[in-house]
């Protein structure tokens, strides 16, 4: 009788250690990730916090903050230079990054956190700040830091009068066009859809695709079709997708809406045969050597195309717009926010210092994503063949924020959906009118606001 | 009825199949197909050598120029490989020790107990099987959450050991008619209780179920996403899976990393699957036969 | 309840498992059933009770009604192929042939790779290497499986099945190999050829091998999703987006917790369903060896 519950007693505390994950460094580093208990205490004889900050001699708290950054593009690796500018200034903080992708996972990982409590601190885009300014869980950003930044990222950031997120880069997006084809074949750049068409024409002629497309990437068509929506729709309206809620406007009896989703069907009548099936690295690569002259796309193509041929020369126009107006439009890209329910708001503000005030960590990392800056004096020093294009529009002001249109209408569920119908519209699965219903039909989806 | 069947296995084994026309044919089939498996592992491991260049611009089918190992320290690098292996591997680890020991005795005791109770623990447990628990990742997370569960080591090995016990228990009940009543039935004469009898005289025979069953969670475990991005966030509790998709993105086009990430990553299974390959074939074997 | 002292110690034993097993699998799907009578964004606070509707809706859903039918055209595609392939194979193997562990291992393999990795496989192979075979060739076929809506299952049951045809194999390879001769040889003397005593020998001893690898081929393929995360992505449009795949889309990225975890439920009662009929349809068969 004793052996038996010697014994059991024996396994249930094996299987009780094994089960506390043999206490050591698990447990020394459990935060139920609101971070907000994080381990602060000098007093602690540093055996916490798995030994990564060396014993400080000053005596300023150890802080350690968490953070989530949703990346896009070719952001991974930024984080080890964020960390290296901070701990030249603040060596007492410490960042705990999760990165993860910013189209699929940010979301899920936002809404896990609202359950649980959010990080300190946040990377995602500038479209966020919309959906989770309004639910009350960011703070607001200083002036100080804002005023270190462009004025034109600041709008698109505005709830209620107060700017919730710090616009780090952008990206640009429009049609990159083979700039020495261009000039061999003596096209201007066009201004208006029968410019475009001509150059199309004459492509077809010559036997050059015009546009290189990869469309088995849903995402690209949601992404060119936002881009057409905002020269011909956004422009004269840029309260539709309120109307669209309100009733007073549907896609199924929008012209400009309709043209946008038709422009789709132009890239699709005039680009490779197997678009549905190419992916990015075949498209892009085809796109360098010269097969085709032009690819609607965004400045993460630049990376691929300077990857295949460093002296590829590339331009950039905006795909032209019913009215011969269009222009060059830019995304706010990393977009910092910060949690209304931090514990530690001073040395949240010291890094939110160290990011708009360190221009050499600033121009690492615009060459290092080839974005362009968002910050006041300060320029990327990397070999963009389409800056001219760019200066020349944003010095004209003829450059537009895309956020605006992504606030309108949300990205996750609704445009995302959208692109889907389209693909199965140009298929030849769904009618044009059944598309244009499908989208009408997401009407409540379309809002992160309910 | 066993004794009987492993007789006739030994006989059939003595005595060779002849080696007919039909034989050489099958031989050669069979030879294709393996080859055609294995080719798509082939090709990425070829790919692996390449450098971003020869990705856009040669063939996929042409080899690296050099057979240059920069992918591999990449991957390395980029996944934080001396972490996130540890990680993967410790909780893989006690996960199965904790499953072994855990559906072992649960099967045993629904196996062998004539309540009611066991039976619906029975059935309680193989509805486990159907729950599919992707979908319920957010209440997942909540509960993980509201118990501290989530970014520890103990957390997350806890999940691994719910979500694997259904298979478990499964799999260790279909074993438990090798264990011989009476041996049992013997050991309780002398005098032991339930609890000793299971330790001393049942245990030792599980043995090779417990292999396959070890083995076929080790496996699921080591290629476990989802709940590993739930509830390992950190930097340092991350695993190989949740470090690997962050290479897999949809606007990356460099997969060169990727590649060597992959084969760095099937590795260790591969090979811890080639070695106890003689258990894991008896485990399936006894399963398979009494269904 | 537990009178006897023997069942305490069995109850003793069960117990862990059991609590734990609750807390992480049960209590989730409880709540979840929770979330799916309401109409919960999965953000905010309040989750206000909506009752039946969700479900009603479901059933008016054309991608819910959609997904489901992808998702059965893939679970029998995977049940015909992987069984007849995973049999035919087995049998090949145990025909006499040498070397019999290579091509075990060779083909079992892929399984131990994560589904998601194989899924990116695919997509490389279909994209890229399976076209350049053309060029070397100087054939012309279309290989880019996963650009058309109509080609996209076949494609992703080559990848499915190139990952678990070794898995059922083994468990077929083991049930062949327990069939007593003796059989075989008793249907030889009635005159049998090869094929009849395959039919009416081989297949009723394999019952309970046939019943494992059906079952499980089935559940598995309900519940598609890692493999299109990483190859299809649902696509192209939504011509391959399985149920779990659209409930994970809907209920995440289209903020519509409540309504997503009403498919959920739905497809545990219909995951339910189908693993009774077919355990109970299949045991029936089974030969009392």
């Amino acid at each position: 009788m004793k052996k038996t519950f010697a014994l059991s007693m024996s396994a249930v505390l094996l299987a009780g250690a094994a089960l506390t994950g043999c206490g050591g460094s698990g447990s020394g580093n459990q935060a139920a990730n609101s971070g907000q208990t994080a381990a602060a205490n000098t007093s602690a004889a540093g055996t916490s916090a798995a030994g990564q900050e060396s014993k400080a001699a000053s005596s300023d708290e150890k802080v350690t903050l968490t953070i989530l950054a949703g990346q896009s593009t070719t952001d991974a690796g930024i984080e080890d230079m964020i960390d290296e500018a901070l701990a030249g200034k603040y060596p007492n903080i410490t960042l705990e990054w999760e990165c993860v992708d910013w189209g699929n996972d940010f979301q899920p990982k936002m809404q896990q956190y609202l359950q649980s409590g959010l990080p300190d601190i946040m990377i995602g885009k500038a479209q966020d700040v919309a959906t989770y300014a309004p639910l009350g869980v960011l703070a607001p950003i200083d002036d100080i830091y804002l005023d270190r930044g462009l004025d034109a990222a600041r709008e698109n950031v505005t709830v209620d009068g107060e700017a919730y997120g710090l616009v780090y880069n952008a990206l640009y997006q429009g049609v990159y066009y083979n700039k020495t084809l261009f000039a061999e074949n003596g096209w201007e750049i066009p201004k208006t859809l029968e410019d475009l068409q001509t150059i199309i024409d004459d492509c077809n002629t010559k036997g050059i695709t015009p546009f290189a497309s990869h469309m088995v990437d849903t995402w690209s068509i949601g992404n060119v079709t936002m881009q057409f929506a905002m020269n011909d729709v956004f422009n004269k309206d840029p309260e539709w997708g309120d109307k669209f809620r309100a009733g007073t406007v549907a896609f199924s009896d929008s012209e400009e809406f309709q043209a946008a989703y038709q422009y789709n069907k132009l890239i699709y009548d005039n680009t490779y045969a197997n678009t549905f099936s190419m992916e990015q690295t075949d498209c892009d690569a085809k796109m360098v050597m010269g097969e085709a002259a032009m690819k609607v796309s965004g400045s993460w193509s630049i990376q691929n195309f300077l990857d295949i041929d460093e002296n590829f020369d590339f331009g950039i126009f905006p795909f032209p717009n019913q009215t011969g107006d269009a222009k060059l439009i830019f995304e706010p890209n990393i977009t910092i926010m910060t949690s209304a329910a931090t514990k530690y708001p001073e040395a949240v503000a010291n890094v939110l210092e160290v990011l708009t005030s360190d221009l050499e960590l600033a121009v690492e990392i615009y060459d290092y994503t080839k974005t362009a800056s968002m910050l006041k004096d300060v320029t990327p020093t990397f070999t963009n063949p389409s800056q001219d294009d760019i200066d020349r529009y944003a010095a004209a002001g003829q450059i537009v924020d895309v956020t605006l249109g992504n606030n309108q209408l949300v990205w996750g569920g609704f445009q995302e959906e959208n692109a889907k119908d389209i693909a199965a519209w140009l298929q030849g699965d769904g009618s044009f009118e059944d598309a244009l219903k499908a989208s009408d039909g997401r009407v409540k989806a379309s809002s992160a606001t309910k | 009825m066993t004794r009987m069947m492993k007789k006739n296995k030994e006989k059939e084994e003595t005595v060779r199949q002849p080696y007919t026309k039909t034989t050489a044919v099958v031989q050669v089939v069979m030879t294709l197909v393996a080859l055609l498996f294995l080719a798509p592992l082939v090709i990425i491991i070829n790919y692996s050598f390449k450098t971003r260049q020869e990705l856009y611009l040669s063939s996929p089918l042409a080899l690296p120029q050099s057979f240059r190992l920069d992918n591999y320290i990449q991957a390395i690098k980029k996944l934080d490989m001396g972490t996130t292996y540890v990680n993967t591997f410790i909780y893989t680890a006690i996960s199965v020790v904790i499953l072994a020991m855990l559906c072992g005795v649960t099967a045993w005791a629904i196996a062998r107990c004539r309540h009611k109770f066991f039976k619906f623990c029975y059935i309680y447990f193989i509805v486990g099987i159907l729950i599919p628990y992707q979908a319920l990742f957010l209440p997942i997370y909540t509960i993980g959450y509201k118990m501290h569960l989530t970014n520890t080591r103990y957390g997350i090995i806890f999940m691994y050991v719910a979500t694997g016990l259904s298979f478990g228990v499964f799999l260790m009940n279909s074993f438990m008619a090798t264990v011989p009543i009476e041996l049992e039935e013997a050991a309780r004469i002398d005098g032991c209780s339930i609890i000793k009898t299971y330790f001393t005289i049942v245990l030792p025979l599980l043995k090779p179920a417990l292999a396959t069953l070890i083995i076929m969670q080790s496996f699921q475990i080591w290629n476990d996403y989802l709940l590993a991005s739930l509830y390992v966030s950190k930097k340092q509790l991350k695993t190989l899976t949740v470090a690997i998709q962050s290479l897999f993105s949809a606007q990356t086009s460099d997969y060169t990393t990727a590649m060597a990430a992959i084969v760095l990553s099937v590795l260790p299974i591969a090979v811890l699957f080639i070695c106890l390959q003689k258990y894991f074939i008896k485990g399936m074997t006894v399963g398979a036969v009494k269904g | 309840m537990f009178k006897n002292k023997n069942d305490r110690q069995y109850l003793f034993l069960v117990l862990p498992g059991f609590i734990i097993f609750t807390i992480g699998l049960i209590l989730p799907l409880l709540l979840s059933f929770r979330y799916s009578v309401t109409d919960w964004d999965g953000i905010a606070a309040e989750k206000v009770f909506v009752g039946l509707k969700n479900y009603i809706d479901l059933f008016h859903d054309e991608n819910f009604l959609n997904a489901w039918w992808f998702t059965i055209k893939f679970t029998l595609g995977n049940t015909i192929i992987q069984n007849v392939a995973a049999l035919l194979f087995a049998v090949a193997l145990d025909s006499g042939i040498r070397c019999q562990k290579i091509y075990r291992t060779a083909l079992f393999v892929p399984c131990l790779i994560s589904a998601v990795i194989v899924g990116f496989i695919w997509l490389r192979m279909f994209s890229n290497v399976l076209p350049a075979v053309n060029d070397w060739l100087g054939t012309n076929f279309n290989f880019m499986l996963f650009g058309s809506g109509k080609t996209v299952l076949w494609g992703l049951l080559i990848a499915n099945n190139w990952q678990w045809i070794g898995y059922w194999m083994l468990i077929y390879l083991a049930g062949l190999q327990s069939v007593p001769s003796e059989l075989y040889e008793a249907a030889k003397v009635d005159g049998a050829n090869a094929i009849r005593r395959f039919f009416n020998v081989t297949i009723p001893m394999l019952a309970p091998s046939i019943t494992i690898c059906v079952v499980g081929i089935t559940t598995g393929s309900l519940k598609v999703y890692d493999l299109l995360v990483t190859s299809t992505r649902g696509g192209p449009g939504r011509a391959s987006t399985s149920v779990i795949y659209q409930t994970y889309t809907t209920a995440i990225n289209g903020r519509q917790y409540g309504y997503g975890s009403a498919m959920t439920v739905t497809l545990v009662m219909a995951l339910l369903l189908v693993a009774l009929i077919q355990v109970k349809g299949l045991k029936s068969k089974e030969v009392q060896a």
